[in-house]
């Protein structure tokens, strides 16, 4: 019983690092920092945000309200045009991954 | 009343200079007085100087970041192949969409940050002299087949007098490289270029383009797609396991 929960408990673990390295690797694969920079820690423009340590919950849901069209304000525009090739598992990922890194 | 919507105007415009960036918006296609390819601004200069590779490579770092280092874009469509294009439709292209007269929000920012005409110069030397490569997206239907041979009968007809047998275009005339190019960006463009959503094309090809069926567009842009221009692609890899 101890066993099969710590067992549990390592592989929960495990695809937690799993999902943030998946993360990072998704950042830069899906062109994240073409407009954010490096670990999001330097956009392109001075009116575009820095995403590094944000909230994962609150990053996650702007992600899907531009990819839905929801939110459209601002830059929107600029991302929607990329969102299509981001699911929303990987949506999850990245923003896991960048609330993790130091701003 | 008509001062009144002058007036109106006036303050649009004046509200859209001061929200900078998304990008401005210049009279294209839509407009009565529109002319392609008008001999004007930063294109010109940047079309006279000699671009040099070396910087250019340097300033294609941050172009790689979604268009990738090898200039191969995404198969998916959502960025272009640019490796081998000719440097004249890749200024102009830039130029427009600095320009605002190709609208693309996710492009324009970068654009926007080219420094001068000589970098534009520059990262176009450098593209051109990629070589394309060979994998890109295709179309992948079932019907590929027939799709491709319908394709092949349409852009013998109507599209190869200016894209060329291989799909080079012409350099001289900005007509663009579409050999290695993904079949979903091609689509997508013909699409736009057919629907008046894509400002900056040339009317000629808009008349030739119009008629056509959504099927006719995804049959030429399969054919496209498979085009190869000799010498101009990459080698395949050896030894690939």
């Amino acid at each position: 019983m101890k066993l099969k929960l710590t067992l549990a408990l390592a592989a929960a673990v495990a695809a937690g690092s799993a999902l943030a390295a998946d993360g990072a690797k998704l950042y830069l694969e899906k062109t994240c920092i073409a407009c954010h920079g490096k670990e999001g820690k330097k956009p392109l423009m001075a009116d575009y945000p820095k995403v590094a340590g944000q909230n994962a919950a609150y990053m996650e849901k702007q992600m899907l309200d531009i990819k839905s069209g929801a939110r459209a304000n601002g830059n929107s525009a600029a991302m929607k045009g990329v969102m299509a090739i981001v699911s929303d598992a990987e949506i999850k990922a990245i923003a896991e991954y960048l609330s993790k890194v130091k701003p | 009343m008509k001062r009144s919507l002058v007036l109106t105007v006036g303050l649009l415009a004046a509200a859209s200079v001061l929200a900078g960036p998304p990008a401005p918006k210049k009279e294209g296609i839509e407009g009565k007085d529109y002319k392609w390819n008008a001999q004007e601004g930063e294109k010109i200069e940047a079309l006279k100087l000699k671009g040099d590779k070396k910087r250019g490579e340097e300033a294609y770092e941050i172009c790689g970041a979604c268009h990738l280092p090898s200039g191969a874009g995404r198969p998916d469509g959502t960025f272009p192949q640019l490796a081998g294009q000719h440097t004249t439709v890749l200024i102009k292209q830039m130029a427009d969409i600095r320009a605002g007269l190709r609208d693309n929000p996710t492009m324009y920012p970068f654009a926007a940050t080219l420094t001068d005409p000589q970098e534009l110069a520059d990262v176009s030397a450098y593209i051109e002299g990629l070589c394309i490569p060979v994998e890109h997206g295709k179309y992948d239907g079932k019907d590929a087949a027939i799709k491709v041979a319908q394709g092949k009968e349409l852009y013998e007809k109507q599209c190869k007098e200016c894209h060329k047998p291989n799909g080079e275009g012409d350099k001289e005339k900005f007509y663009p490289v579409i050999a290695g190019q993904h079949y979903k960006y091609l689509l997508r463009q013909m699409t736009e270029i057919r629907d008046g959503h894509r400002r900056n094309a040339n009317p000629d090809m808009v008349k030739v383009i119009k008629p056509y069926t959504d099927d006719q567009l995804v049959a030429i842009s399969a054919y496209q797609s498979s085009l190869k221009m000799p010498g101009s692609m990459c080698k395949p890899k050896a030894g690939k396991k």
